[in-house]
């Protein structure tokens, strides 16, 4: 058995925090079959505190203090910078703004080891924190279609997962901390989102003023009333279109969602019981109650989380990487390899491929690298689950033809394929290019087109490679 | 009396006997609602005949993937169990007793997996292939089916052909034979050999010529290694068919093999079908595990345990 160090680094709108999680990777097959090596245990090794984000202004990070708070949760681990080996840093909510993502990324760069990816924005922040949460461990379990909510801060991540596929990824400004409230019991601070909220109810809130429960008891119930209608369970209003987070995905309901899952600090008081509203400094503990009494809690069957404020960060720390195929071929010393984007073929360009034909590939490729202005690309497509011989060779035969022209010199190239045939596709494309340039061919990894890939150092005697595919980079 | 009163009185008697107390004209009329309710003498089927209307090939994936069992109560979690199992799950039953589809598909399967056993691997894929066949000393199939023994050994003029045709002290010497299913061999073979050969090839490795064995146990690569001098045997052998498949094959790869060694020195690679691993992919991955095999001079437990 070989494991993984991976780290989570999550900043959201309310809290950021670091774990450290150890990825065991075994060979899972039997003695007389084809090794099949997969990740077998996720173990969180190390929880760090739940800080709040240090701010600039109301919206602006505070990058050094985020380093520092970083840099103790390294220490109090025990790990030193860069001894990871993979995992992810998130930046999520109101905090994932551009100035903020580079910011961030600036201060943190040499903690990140050689293979820490960072992502950002809603989309991702859904799937990774219901990964976290356990919400997706249990739709492929229990064969059911799971929503899970993620009420943070500023915003709810919502993602559907189907058996453990996600079929659907939606965020609504809804969060604990829309609103807030000083010691003295008086309104600090209205975002965007809430003045909408209380025009929309008829409620007049004023900063300086005095937090009247009922008032904000009635906006936290108004924002549960548009999370019932995101998940289909009234009609819609004005109001839903108005707190959709500018930039996310349009959410896509399941027909058959049976159970539901909460996560993100909010989830706490959505499952448990606050007395004191107001301990929190923000309606969080309001907007938790409300829900609660919302229909969203007796339409659905009610699912508890395995983490609730932790769920991203332990989501983002182990379930971004994933390990490729166990019969894969590649030439030595290429990892590790980051960032690289993904050229898809659709099922009619395959299947040129697979006829030997590469002028499709060529075209697609040259189009590619000067669209995205890069020097190479992922070529991804599905394969064939039990391809001939033949047919294997055309492919190789189509792949060479295609990108060997195109690409520049000494550039590999790079193939990932769905079905398990990687290992005799590469053998044969390396045959054809008589070593001219190298070959990374992987398999059993599923890529959408825009998806951009890291590929770290083999593992378990070079049998795997650890693969994060990621959907948004940033820096 | 006729049926129903009869089927009245017992039940009537079977209740008081179990403490209850229901009067008989009670239970006559329940029953004679049942009976009048039902649809009009479905001696056979209750299903409305769907059941034993065949139309389609029921040994094909797509009718094994559809569930039998009628209402489910998740239609959409039973498709995901089946998509995960070749296991005939969801498949309702009558009574006590199968559904008339699922034991058709069964006896269908087991038919399959007989033939598989039992036809000779069709001459025209051999030459095709380029590959002589020669025979192990038993005679005809129950023969070989019966006597394992002799499924190892080969007469001395067998030998001599082999000798005579083949490529003398090679690094690998390759072959196929039908073992338990000439199934097996015909869906991958053409697949899997070129793959290992090439494969082979790339890495300098030097490869004798391939053939075919009738007839053929694991064993017999132990006489077939010392007639050709080989380091390494590979045989590609038909496993013995089961219910889900009968096209799976095994490579049995032993280094220095000689007859009579412990079969703990063979290293295998099962599964090698269209639901397994794919025959090409296979291929490459043996080619590997050949080139490693050389290199350790060792196979079977010796090379798993370093």
């Amino acid at each position: 058995m070989k494991s993984i160090l991976s780290v989570g680094i999550d900043i959201g709108t309310s809290t950021t925090q670091v774990i450290f999680s150890s990825l065991n990777v075994e060979n899972t097959s039997g003695y007389f079959t084809v090794p099949k090596i997969s990740i077998v245990g996720k173990e969180i090794i190390y929880k760090g505190g739940i800080h709040r984000t240090p701010l600039r202004t109301s919206t602006l990070i505070d990058g050094e203090a985020v380093r520092a708070i970083v840099a103790d949760e390294f220490q109090k681990a025990g790990f030193r910078p860069g001894q990871t080996d993979t995992g992810a840093v998130i930046i999520t909510g109101e905090s994932a703004r551009k100035e903020n993502s580079e910011e961030v990324l600036r201060y943190l760069s040499d903690f990140a080891g050689e293979f820490v990816v960072s992502t950002a924005g809603p989309d991702i922040e859904s799937v990774v924190a219901g990964k976290g949460s356990g919400a997706a461990a249990y739709s492929e379990e229990n064969g059911v279609a799971v929503v899970n909510l993620d009420i943070g801060g500023g915003t709810t991540n919502a993602v559907i997962f189907d058996d453990g596929e996600v079929t659907g990824k939606g965020c609504l400004d809804v969060g604990g901390r829309l609103i807030t409230v000083d010691a003295s019991g008086k309104i600090d601070y209205i975002s965007e989102s809430a003045k909408k909220v209380a025009e929309y109810v008829g409620v007049e809130l004023r900063a300086g003023n005095a937090a009247r429960t009922e008032d904000l008891s009635r906006i936290c119930d108004e924002y549960a009333a548009v999370l019932e209608q995101f998940l289909g369970l009234s009609e819609p209003t004005a109001l839903l279109a108005a707190l959709k987070t500018p930039g996310s995905s349009e959410f896509i309901l399941h027909p058959k969602l049976r159970a539901v899952c909460f996560s993100g600090g909010v989830a706490d008081f959505v499952y448990g019981t606050q007395q004191d509203p107001f301990r929190f400094g923000d309606i969080g503990v309001l907007l938790g109650q409300a829900i609660r009494r919302s229909r969203i809690c007796t339409a659905f069957r009610m699912i508890g989380a395995a983490e609730t404020i932790r769920a991203t960060v332990v989501g983002a720390g182990t379930y971004t990487t994933s390990v490729s195929g166990s019969t894969i071929d590649y030439s030595d010393g290429l990892f590790p390899l980051k960032n690289i984007p993904v050229l898809r073929l659709d099922e009619k360009e395959q299947s040129a491929c697979f006829a030997g034909d590469g002028a499709v590939l060529r075209d697609k490729l040259q189009w590619f690298l000067r669209q995205n202005d890069c020097r190479n690309a992922v070529i991804a497509m599905d394969g064939r689950s039990d391809p001939s011989y033949i047919a294997v060779q055309n492919l190789a035969k189509a792949i060479v033809d295609g990108a060997d022209p195109i690409l520049p010199s000494a550039e590999p190239i790079m193939v990932v394929l769905r079905h398990d045939m990687a290992k005799v596709l590469g053998r044969q494309i390396r045959a054809l290019l008589a070593d001219k340039r190298p070959v990374i061919s992987v398999d059993s990894i599923i890529v959408q087109q825009n998806d951009y890939i890291d590929m770290g150092r083999p593992l378990m005697d070079g049998m795997v490679i650890p693969v994060v595919v990621k959907t948004l980079i940033f820096g | 009396m006729d049926n129903n009163d009869l089927l009245s009185r017992i039940i009537a008697e079977v209740i008081s006997e179990m403490g209850g107390n229901v009067p008989a004209s009670a239970v006559e009329s329940a029953v004679k609602e049942s009976i009048s309710s039902a649809s009009p003498a479905p001696a056979y089927s209750g299903s409305g005949g769907t059941d034993i209307n065949i139309t389609t090939d029921i040994t094909s994936k797509e009718s094994k993937a559809t569930p039998t069992l009628e209402n489910p109560a998740d239609m959409d979690s039973l498709l995901r169990m089946k998509s995960k199992t070749p296991a005939r799950i969801g498949v309702g039953r009558a009574g006590g007793r199968l559904k008339t589809q699922t034991l058709l598909t069964l006896r269908a399967d087991h038919a399959a997996a007989k033939d598989a056993v039992f036809m000779d691997v069709d001459p025209a894929l051999l030459e095709k292939m380029g590959l002589f066949s020669v025979t192990t000393l038993c005679t005809d199939k129950n023969q070989f089916l019966t006597r394992p023994d002799l499924g190892r050994r080969f007469s001395d003029e067998a030998i001599r052909e082999i000798q005579s045709k083949c490529v003398k002290n090679a690094d690998v010497q390759i072959y196929a034979s039908d073992g338990l299913s000439s199934t097996a061999i015909k869906a991958n073979l053409e697949n899997i050999l070129p793959a290992i050969m090439d494969g082979l090839k790339s890495k300098g490795i030097s490869v004798g010529t391939p053939f075919f064995v009738k007839f053929g146990r694991v064993g017999a690569e132990d006489a077939i290694s010392e007639a050709l001098g080989c380091k390494v045997v590979c045989v590609l052998i038909g496993e013995r068919p089961g219910l889900a498949t009968a096209e799976s094959m095994s490579a049995y790869i032993a280094y220095n093999a000689t007859v009579g060694m412990p079969e703990a020195r063979r290293t295998v690679v099962s599964n090698i079908h269209s639901g397994g691993i794919a025959a090409v992919e296979a291929g490459a991955y043996i080619a590997d595990l050949i080139e490693k095999i050389l290199k350790a001079k060792k196979s079977g437990v010796e090379l798993q345990n370093g």
